[in-house]
């Protein structure tokens, strides 16, 4: 059973009970779900990692993990390789979210292309606290 | 008797030049282009890449001063040439007159293109009508288009040069006229594939709904950029256009059509054409639909607002025959 089925079976029971398996396919505590997107903390990098859509239904999402992760004053490190899909609210939140950070940048590692030409053709490719990472950090 | 030495001007000035035939064509841009280059003007030629392959030969060493690109890259989607003006105004206009050459309109345009690409002309003077000067030349051949072409041209240029001879146009519309709201309404075509009332809640529902689409009109490839288009379309919809909208979609002979309603407004006329601030609220959708899509055309009608998207089916054939010889240029079809 794949993350997919795991994380629908999750959703379906209306976000309780989550199921060991799930918990440990996606390896880490789970600092924000709701139907279309769940957010988990991870260790090596120390950092979030997202699975499902954000839209602006959810996007408050980003801000909302980040705080109850609590993250330190480092650099953050977030995985969307797992998103399958982002769109202009999302991407506003993650902008929002490092320009508000007093210290330390948020890296963002496994951007889809998409996601990275919308960065680009909206005006968001060159921020000082937000980068966009092409290395192994990441999962 | 050259209509290039009419006294300078101190605004926008937008001509159309009639053409019938590569001589008159020639004649009506080399003298223009070779005056600016030889006044140390910038100049932009958004060209066909055969006129452009003609104009370099045309122009021999001054072509080096000139600035060239393809209006088949530039201006497939004719949403993305007033902000490609727009760059080369601020970055070679720096306390100087600039000109350009633009030819949006060719035979070979869709009807939704050339409607499309009217628009565009007319709102290039909303854009640029009251900043710095510059002298924007806009070919239309009038041997390969239709009659209304030619006369909408007369509308949305305050000038028109033909045989040699520039005027004034007596029915320009203006620039404010040139920014009314756009409600000439789009055609019904075929029956749609899907149809679905969206609210709040149903945002993962238009965008599978999309999605089935893309793959039904074999346009997988893009599927992902038509649904962030549409995605942001939706999204409008629920955040500024009474938060809820229809969504139908359909295919037409080379297009996949994604279409909108809602009891929206849009009330500025550049809305989609102008590079979004960077600051973080500043919106993007549209801006970044015309940048995905092949073409977006909005409608600003009494009861709301039509946005439609379309992505072609089969990659676009652009004009990109080369002229064997100078002297001998092809027709253009």
């Amino acid at each position: 059973m794949g993350v997919a089925d795991l994380l629908w079976n999750y959703w379906a029971a209306g976000g309780a009970n989550i199921d060991e398996r799930l918990e440990s396919a996606l390896g880490g505590g789970i600092v924000y779900a709701d139907r279309h997107l769940v957010v988990t903390r991870t260790e090596e990098p120390d950092g979030l990692y997202f699975a499902g859509e954000i839209d602006v239904t959810n996007s408050h999402a980003v801000a909302e993990s980040l705080g109850n992760a609590s993250m330190g004053d480092a650099d953050v490190h977030l995985d969307l390789s797992g998103l399958s899909f982002c769109d202009i609210s999302g991407i506003r939140s993650l902008v929002d979210a490092a320009e508000s950070r007093p210290t330390g940048r948020l890296m963002l590692h496994g951007l889809p292309v998409l996601l990275q030409t919308v960065m680009n053709v909206t005006g968001w490719s060159d921020l000082p606290n937000l980068r966009i990472c092409n290395c192994e950090a990441g999962r | 008797m050259s209509s290039f030495h009419m006294p300078a001007r101190d605004r926008f000035r937008h001509e159309a030049l009639l053409y019938a035939g590569w001589a008159e064509f020639v004649a009506g841009t080399v003298p223009f282009i070779r005056d600016g280059v030889r006044a140390g003007e910038p100049v932009l030629v958004v060209e066909s890449a055969d006129k452009i392959q003609m104009l370099r030969v045309a122009l021999g060493d001054d072509a080096g001063a000139v600035l060239f690109a393809d209006m088949a890259d530039v201006g497939a989607n004719p949403a993305r040439i007033i902000p490609a003006w727009h760059d080369f105004v601020s970055r070679h206009g720096t306390g100087r007159r600039l000109r350009g050459i633009g030819e949006p309109i060719w035979k070979g345009r869709s009807a939704d293109e050339l409607i499309e690409c009217q628009r565009h002309e007319s709102l290039l003077n909303v854009a640029f009508g009251h900043g710095q000067p510059w002298w924007l030349l806009c070919p239309y051949d009038t041997e390969m288009l239709d009659e209304l072409v030619i006369d909408e041209a007369r509308r949305s240029h305050e000038f028109v040069t033909e045989r040699s001879q520039v005027s004034s146009s007596e029915i320009f519309r203006g620039i404010e006229g040139s920014g009314a709201p756009f409600d000439v309404p789009l055609p019904e075509r075929g029956t749609a594939l899907e149809q679905l009332e969206f609210g709040p809640g149903d945002l993962a529902t238009v965008r599978a709904m999309v999605l089935r689409g893309a793959r039904s009109a074999g346009i997988e490839a893009r599927a992902a950029e038509l649904v962030t288009a549409l995605n942001e379309i939706a999204t409008n919809s629920i955040r500024h256009g009474g938060g809820n909208g229809t969504l139908r979609v359909w295919q037409e002979d080379s297009t996949l059509v994604c279409e909108v309603r809602d009891k929206g407004q849009f009330d500025k006329p550049l809305v989609d054409r102008e590079r979004p601030a960077p600051t973080a609220s500043a919106p993007r959708g549209l801006w970044l639909a015309n940048q995905l899509c092949d073409l977006v055309q909005i409608r600003t009608l009494p009861d709301g607002t039509v946005v439609r998207l379309h992505m072609r089916r089969r990659p676009q054939q652009h004009l990109r025959v080369v002229p064997d010889t100078v002297g001998n240029p092809p027709a253009i079809n």
